[in-house]
C-alpha cells in the first residue's frame, strides 16, 4: 500500500539489517575479551623457597692466590690517580711483593685518565700519554653530560683483530670506573676456575647459618640446598623442594615462619668487588630461578629484619586473549636455566645465545649453553669488546630479545613487607653473642661481633591466598544468545529465518538466473529445461509466482482431491473442518 | 458452577472418544505455532520436509543443550570484579603501638629473679661443657624446683647412634635408648643425610625436656640446633608460667605506661597526646596503645595525602629496661588495622627501629566480596561454629581471632587450662606450673599437632570484607647528630620536668604514618550472572535458533496437554471397546457380522452427540464409511498434494 509507506518500510528494514550487522560485528570483535576475577582463599599455604646469599661471593682470604695481581694493580691505580695510599685505609695489606710483573692482561686494558677532550689519555701502567682513536662511550655521562670533561677516568676496549676498532668507556666517578674495571678482570679470572673449586672457595652452610627455626621447630643445614650463583657465590635455598617435599605452614605470624641467624664475616670481604655488607635474600617459587642480582632484598647486619609475606597467584589467559606463554615451549629461545620459564630467564638465555653466536664464548654471569665455554682472556682475547658492544645492543633492544620473549601466563608473587628492629638489644647482647659463639663451634674462642650477625624472619602475614585470574568474558553460548537477542530485537528473526533468506535469495535466484540463461540460449519454448529445474521445489513455487494469488481460491480438479482425501487426507480435512 | 460445567463436558468427551488424532494435532501445531521451524515441515515438498524436520529437530536440541549450559553457568554463581583506585577521604586506620618488650625489667625483676639466676648458671655450665672445671664457680643455692619442672638438657652426640643426655645441674647421665618415648622434634628432615657431610659436626645440642607429669616417663625432648633458640624458648615457657599467676591490673602496672612511652603526638595539624590512645593489654607485648580505635568516639578522617596530614609520633622504648632473655630484638612494634578490630601484632605487625625516623605511606587495599552462595565467606562471623573469645574486647570477627579462639578452646579441653597468650573461655584459668604441671608438654604437643591446625582452618571462615593496609616503609637516622642534644633535652624535660636527660638513641623512635597519593584500591565483586542475564540469554538462544519466545513454550505446553488428553480418551475408548467385545462374546449364538464390527470400529469418532468441543460434528449425520464433505478438504489442500497432481496431469 502507498508508495511512501512502502519506501519507509524498506528503509526501516534495511536499517534494521544494518543495525543487526553492526551489533553482531561489535559482539564478534569483543568476543576475545577477558574478565578478571579475584578470589581469596584461606588455607594451608605452601611455604616459598627462600634463597639466602652473602653479599660477598667468596672468602677474600682464600681468593688471594687468584686475585693478588688484580688487587695490586687496583691499588696502584688508586695511588696513581687519586693519591690514595694503603696505609690510611682499612684495606688489608696484601702480602704479595711488588716484583711480580703484571700480566699482559692489564697492559692491554689499562685504566686511563682521559684529558684534553678525549684526545689523549694517561696510561696507568706506563704513565705514557697516548692518542685515542675510535669511538668513545660514556658509561655514566650518557644520561647527564657533565660539563667539564677534562678529568675523566675510564678504560679502553679494542678489537684485537682490527685495532682501529676501539671503544673508550668513561665514567664520571672513579668509584664506578674502578669497580667496573675490577669486575671485568674479576670475571675473567673467575671464568678460568672450575665450579668445584669455586664452591669450596665460597661459604659453606655451616659458615653462613648459625641458627634456624621453622614453624616453631628447629631446622638445620639439611633443610637448605646449595645453589651456586656466579656473582654471589654459594647461596642456600631453604625449602627448595629438591627432595620432593615442599613445606607448608598452617599458621601465620612471625613465630611460625622461617627464622635464621646469619653469620656475615665482614672481615673476609673483598674490598673492591662489593662495597656493602649484609646478606641478600629472595623469596621465590620452588620452580623459579632466583635472580638474586636483580630482585634480591638486602639484609642489614646487627638488626632483625622481619619480612611479612602476602601471597598472590595470578593467571592470564593465553592466546588469543593475550600474548603470553604457558610453558615457554613456543618461544624460539632455549631455556638455559634448569627451571620453569620466566621472562627474565628468556632474556638472559637469549643474550647468552647471542653472545655465543657472535663472540664465540659465554658470559660468566649466565649458565652455559651446550658446547660453549665461559669467556676468558686467554682463549678469547676479543671477548670484552664484543661483550660490551653486544650488551649495548641488548639494552637498546637491537638484539630482538625483548620482542621474542613473552610474559609467562601464570605467576606467583609474594608481596613483602620489610621492617627492621635493632638486634640484639643492648641488654641481651651479652648473653646472645656468647651463646651464638658456642653455637658456632666450641673451638672458636673469640666472641662474635654483632655486626657479623643478621637475624632474618620470613613469615606469612596471613594465610589468605589471593588468586587473580582472567576468565573469558564471552563463551560461544553467550555470543549466540546475544546474536539471537539482536536478531529478535530488530527483525524478530532467527537462524531459520536466515536459512530461508539464503534459500530464497541465493539458491532460488541462482536457479532463476540459470534458467533465464537457458531460456536465452535455447529459445523460449523449451519445456524440458523447465522440467529439469523442478526437482528443487521452491523454484516451482517461485516460478508461478505472478499467477500465484488467484490460485488458492480456485479449486483444483475435484477428482484428484477426492482420490487423495479418501486415501490419506481424510483426518486432515476433518480436523481442519472442525476448526 | 463453571467447574461443574467443565467437568460434565470432560465426562461427555471421555465417553465419546477423541475429537481428533495426534497427527491432526501436530499438523495444527506446526501450522499455527510462532516458532520458525515447524511451519516449514508441513508446507514444503517431501524432500524438503525431511530436511526441515531434521533442521528443526537439530535446532531444538541445540537450544536445549545451550539452555543447559546457561543454567549451569548461572548456578555456578560466578562473580565479576571491578577495581577502583584513587584518593578519597577515608577513615584513618587505627594505629597500635607497643614495645617489643612486654614489661619493664625493673618492675618484674622480683618475679623473675630466680629464673634469671637459673639461666645464668645453666649458661655458665653449657658454655664450658667439660665437667670438672665448672665446679669451682660458687653460686648461691639455686631453686631447683623451678628448674625441674621444665629442665633444659644437653644432648651429647659424639656417638651418633647412641646420644647421651646430660642434665645440666645433675651428674647422672641417661642414654636416649633407655627412654621410653624420646621424640625428636626437628621438622621433617632425614637425619641420616647430614651424618657424613662434615667432620666438624656439632657435638652438643640443647633440648627442652617436657614431661606430662613431673617424674613420669612420658617425656619429649624438644631438640634445638641452636642454643640461643633453646634458651629463649625455655625462658618464655617458664616466664609465661610465672606471669600467668600475676593478676591483670598488676601486669598492666608492670608494663610501659602511656605517658612514658608516647612522648609526642601530632595528627595533621592538631596536637594530640597519650590520652588520645586507648590502652589495651596484649599478652605478647604488654601494654599497647591504640590511636583512633573508634571504640568510644567517631573514627578520624584524613582528607589529604602526604606526611603533613598524617600521624606523627615520638616514642621511647627505653631499651635499658628490657628483659634480657625474653626478647632479643629491640624496637617498637606497630600495626595498622581497621577500627574495632583486635591487633594481631605477631602476624601483621612491623618493627620500627630505635634511633630512626620511620615513614609509612599507607594504601588501603580493600576486597569487598559477596557472601553466600557466591563465595564461602562470613559477613560478621555469626555463622562460624567457633566462639569468638576476642569479643570480650568488643572487637569484630576476624580470621586470626577465630583461629586463636579455636586453639584456646582446644587447649582448655585437652590440657584443662588456657594459654597465657590468648583470652580465656568461661570457667577456665591460665596454665601455670603449680596447678597444671604437665601443661607445657600438653601445649607443646598441641601446638605442633597438624591435625588440630587443620580442624581450626576448616572451621574458620574468612571475612567477606578484607582490608589490608599496604605500607611503603622508609627509614632515616633520627635525630641527626646536630639536633640530638636539644631534642633529647626537651623530650626528657617534658616527660618528668627535670633537666636530666633520660633519653638516648637506643630508645627513641619517630614515626610518620600517612596516606599515599592514591590511598585506596578497592576490588569489589558483583554477580556475573543475574536472573535477568539468564532470561535474556535463554531468550537469545531460543530466538537465535528458532525465533521462539515464552509464548511458544506455552503453545508447546498446550499441545502436550492436548495430546495427553487424546491419550486418555483413546485409552478409555479402547477399554470400552474391549468390554463391548466381551459383552458380545457372551452371546455366541448370534455372531456379529463383519459390517457390524466395522461399524462399531469406525463409528467411534462420529457418533451423533452434542459435544462441547466438537461443534462441527453436530451437523454431520452418522454415516460410517462415507467420505467427509469435499469442500472441507479443498479449502486447506496442502501444496504438496497439489503439485503431484498437476504433475500427473
Amino acid at each position: 500500500r502507498g508508495r511512501l509507506r512502502r519506501l519507509l518500510w524498506i528503509l526501516l528494514t534495511l536499517s534494521a539489517v544494518g543495525l543487526i550487522l553492526w551489533q553482531c560485528a561489535e559482539l564478534l570483535m569483543n568476543y576475545y575479551s577477558a574478565s578478571v576475577s579475584v578470589t581469596v582463599q584461606f588455607q594451608k599455604l605452601p611455604f616459598p623457597a627462600v634463597t639466602i646469599c652473602n653479599i660477598n661471593p667468596y672468602k677474600y682470604s682464600s681468593m688471594k692466590e687468584y686475585l693478588s695481581e688484580l688487587d695490586k694493580e687496583t691499588k696502584k691505580a688508586l695511588e696513581t690517580f687519586y693519591g690514595f695510599s694503603e696505609g690510611k685505609s682499612k684495606v688489608r695489606r696484601s702480602v704479595d711483593e711488588w716484583n711480580s710483573t703484571g700480566s699482559d692482561l692489564f697492559e692491554q686494558i689499562p685504566l686511563l685518565k682521559v684529558e684534553d677532550f678525549f684526545r689523549t689519555a694517561t696510561d696507568l701502567h706506563t704513565g705514557q700519554k697516548r692518542k685515542i682513536e675510535g669511538s668513545v662511550f660514556h658509561k655514566d655521562s650518557s644520561i647527564v653530560n657533565s660539563g667539564d670533561s677534562n678529568d675523566i677516568i675510564g678504560f679502553q676496549l679494542c678489537d684485537t683483530n682490527n685495532s682501529s676498532q676501539c671503544a673508550l668507556y668513561t665514567f664520571s666517578s672513579g668509584v664506578n670506573a674502578i669497580q667496573e674495571w675490577y669486575k671485568l678482570h674479576y670475571m675473567n679470572i673467575m671464568a678460568q676456575i672450575p665450579l668445584e673449586t669455586k664452591e669450596k672457595l665460597s661459604y659453606s652452610a655451616d659458615d653462613l647459618l648459625l641458627t634456624c627455626f621453622f614453624d616453631g621447630l628447629s631446622c638445620d643445614k639439611r633443610h637448605f640446598t646449595r645453589f651456586h650463583h656466579p656473582l654471589h657465590g654459594n647461596c642456600y635455598t631453604f625449602n627448595s623442594g629438591e627432595n620432593g617435599t615442599v613445606l607448608s605452614t598452617s599458621t601465620g605470624g612471625s613465630e611460625y615462619g622461617l627464622q635464621v641467624v646469619l653469620y656475615i664475616d665482614e672481615a673476609d670481604y673483598n674490598p673492591f668487588l662489593v662495597t656493602s655488607t649484609g646478606a641478600k635474600i629472595i623469596v621465590h617459587d620452588q620452580n623459579e630461578y632466583p635472580f638474586i642480582e636483580d630482585i634480591g632484598t638486602e639484609i642489614e647486619t646487627a638488626a632483625a629484619t622481619s619480612i611479612g609475606m602476602h601471597f598472590t597467584r595470578s593467571r592470564k589467559l593465553s592466546k588469543p586473549y593475550s600474548d603470553c606463554t604457558e610453558t615457554g615451549d613456543d618461544i624460539p629461545v632455549e631455556n638455559l636455566y634448569n627451571k620453569s620459564y620466566s621472562l627474565q630467564i628468556c632474556l638472559h638465555s637469549c643474550f647468552q645465545k647471542a653472545m655465543v653466536d657472535s663472540c664465540g664464548c659465554a658470559q660468566y654471569a649466565q649458565p652455559l649453553p651446550a658446547g660453549a665455554e665461559y669467556c676468558n682472556y686467554k682463549k678469547n682475547p676479543n671477548w670484552m669488546y664484543c661483550y660490551y658492544r653486544l650488551h649495548e645492543k641488548f639494552v637498546k633492544e637491537q638484539l630482538g630479545c625483548q620482542q621474542i620473549c613473552k610474559d609467562a601466563c601464570s605467576f606467583k608473587e609474594w608481596a613483602l613487607t620489610t621492617s627492621i628492629a635493632q638486634w640484639p638489644s643492648t641488654v641481651s647482647e651479652d648473653w646472645m653473642l656468647r651463646v651464638l659463639s658456642w653455637d658456632k663451634g666450641q673451638k672458636l674462642n673469640k666472641k662474635l661481633n654483632k655486626t657479623d650477625l643478621a637475624n632474618l624472619m620470613v613469615f606469612y602475614k596471613d594465610l589468605n591466598e589471593r588468586f587473580i585470574s582472567e576468565n573469558p568474558a564471552n563463551t560461544l553460548v553467550i555470543l549466540l544468545s546475544n546474536f539471537g537477542g539482536q536478531l529478535g530485537l530488530w527483525m524478530s528473526c532467527s537462524v531459520v529465518c536466515v536459512i530461508e533468506i539464503v534459500e530464497v535469495f541465493f539458491i532460488d535466484s541462482l536457479s532463476i538466473v540459470m534458467r533465464r540463461q537457458d531460456v536465452e540460449r535455447h529459445g523460449h519454448d523449451n519445456p524440458v529445461c523447465i522440467d529439469e529445474d523442478l526437482p528443487t521445489f521452491n523454484t516451482a513455487l517461485r516460478l508461478p509466482l505472478p499467477q500465484d494469488s488467484p490460485l488458492p481460491r480456485t479449486p483444483p480438479p475435484n477428482y484428484s482431491t477426492l482420490r487423495h482425501a479418501f486415501t490419506e487426507q481424510l483426518p486432515d480435512t476433518l480436523e481442519l473442518g472442525q476448526h | 458452577m463453571n467447574l461443574k460445567k467443565y467437568l460434565v463436558r470432560a465426562l461427555h468427551r471421555l465417553q465419546k472418544g477423541p475429537g481428533y488424532t495426534y497427527k491432526e494435532l501436530l499438523v495444527w501445531y506446526c501450522d499455527n505455532t510462532n516458532t520458525h521451524g515447524p511451519k516449514r515441515i508441513i508446507k514444503e515438498g517431501p524432500k524438503k520436509k525431511l530436511i526441515w524436520f531434521f533442521l528443526t529437530l537439530l535446532f531444538a536440541s541445540l537450544v536445549f543443550w545451550q539452555w543447559g549450559i546457561l543454567i549451569n553457568t548461572y548456578l555456578s554463581y560466578n562473580v565479576t570484579s571491578s577495581l577502583s583506585i584513587g584518593f578519597k577521604t577515608m577513615k584513618f586506620p587505627a594505629v597500635t603501638v607497643c614495645n617489643a618488650n612486654p614489661f619493664k625489667y625493673s618492675e618484674v625483676k622480683h618475679l623473675l629473679k630466680e629464673l634469671d639466676r637459673l639461666i645464668e648458671a645453666a649458661l655458665e655450665r653449657i658454655l664450658q661443657p667439660t665437667p670438672g672445671n665448672s665446679s669451682e664457680n660458687v653460686f648461691p643455692p639455686l631453686d631447683l624446683q623451678l628448674w625441674n619442672q621444665i629442665p633444659l638438657v644437653l644432648i651429647d652426640e659424639h656417638d651418633k647412634d647412641n646420644p647421651v643426655i646430660l642434665d645440666i645441674f645433675e651428674t647422672n647421665q641417661t642414654a636416649v635408648g633407655n627412654e621410653t618415648t624420646a621424640g625428636n622434634e626437628t621438622i621433617a628432615g632425614n637425619d641420616t643425610a647430614g651424618a657424613n657431610a662434615t667432620l666438624e659436626e656439632k657435638k652438643y645440642k640443647l633440648a627442652v625436656k617436657l614431661c606430662s607429669h613431673q617424674g613420669s616417663d612420658n617425656c619429649t625432648y624438644r631438640n634445638f640446633t641452636s642454643a640461643a633458640q633453646a634458651v629463649t624458648e625455655w625462658y618464655i615457657l617458664q616466664s609465661t608460667s610465672i606471669l600467668s599467676k600475676v593478676p591483670l591490673h598488676e601486669r598492666i602496672r608492670m608494663g610501659y605506661q602511656a605517658e612514658d612511652m608516647i612522648l609526642a603526638c601530632l595528627y595533621g595539624a592538631e596536637p594530640c597526646n597519650y590520652k588520645n590512645f586507648t590502652q589495651i593489654y596484649h599478652p605478647d607485648h604488654g601494654n599497647c596503645y591504640i590511636f583512633n580505635w573508634g571504640m568510644d568516639e567517631e573514627a578520624l578522617n584524613s582528607s589529604n595525602p602526604g606526611a603533613e596530614f598524617g600521624l606523627k609520633l615520638i616514642l621511647d622504648i627505653s631499651q635499658q629496661d628490657y628483659i634480657p632473655y625474653l626478647s632479643s630484638a629491640a624496637g617498637a612494634r606497630l600495626m595498622l588495622h581497621q577500627q574495632k578490630s583486635f591487633p594481631f601484632l605477631k602476624d601483621q605487625g612491623i618493627y620500627a627501629m630505635a634511633g630512626t625516623e620511620t615513614s609509612i605511606g599507607v594504601l588501603v587495599d580493600e576486597l569487598e566480596r559477596m557472601g553466600y552462595p557466591y563465595s564461602d565467606c562470613t559477613m560478621n562471623g555469626s555463622d562460624v561454629p567457633v566462639k569468638n573469645l576476642y569479643s570480650q574486647y568488643n572487637t569484630s570477627y576476624s580470621i586470626q581471632a577465630c583461629l586463636r579462639s579455636c586453639f584456646q578452646i582446644h587447649m582448655a579441653e585437652i590440657c584443662g587450662c588456657g594459654h597465657y597468650m590468648f583470652p580465656l573461655p568461661e570457667g577456665v584459668n591460665y596454665c601455670n606450673n603449680e596447678d597444671n604441671p604437665g601443661w607445657a608438654y600438653c601445649y607443646s604437643s598441641l601446638r605442633s599437632s597438624i591435625k588440630q591446625r587443620q580442624i581450626c582452618i576448616d572451621s574458620c571462615k574468612e571475612t567477606c570484607n578484607d582490608t589490608q593496609y599496604k605500607m611503603t616503609i622508609s627509614m632515616a637516622d633520627w635525630p641527626s647528630e646536630a639536633s640530638e642534644d636539644w631534642i633529647f633535652h626537651i623530650l626528657s624535660y617534658e616527660r618528668d620536668m627535670s633537666t636530666n636527660v633520660t633519653l638516648d638513641r637506643n630508645g627513641i623512635i619517630k614515626l610518620n604514618i600517612y596516606f599515599q597519593e592514591y590511598n585506596y584500591r578497592t576490588i569489589s565483586e558483583s554477580a556475573a550472572t543475574t536472573i535477568v542475564w539468564l532470561l535474556s540469554s535463554l531468550g537469545g538462544q531460543f530466538g537465535f535458533w528458532m525465533g521462539g519466545s515464552v509464548l511458544c513454550l506455552i503453545e508447546f505446553g498446550e499441545i502436550i496437554i492436548d495430546s495427553l488428553w487424546i491419550t486418555i480418551i483413546n485409552v478409555i475408548g479402547w477399554c470400552k471397546g474391549l468390554r463391548q467385545r466381551r459383552a458380545r462374546a457372551r452371546y455366541p449364538d448370534v455372531p456379529p457380522t463383519v459390517s457390524e464390527l466395522v461399524e462399531a470400529h469406525t463409528n467411534l469418532g462420529f457418533q451423533h452427540e452434542a459435544g462441547g468441543a466438537l461443534p462441527g460434528d453436530e451437523a454431520l449425520p452418522p454415516e460410517p464409511g462415507t467420505p467427509p464433505p469435499n469442500y472441507d478438504s479443498l479449502r486447506v489442500q496442502p501444496l504438496d498434494v497439489l503439485s503431484p497432481d498437476s504433475d500427473a496431469d
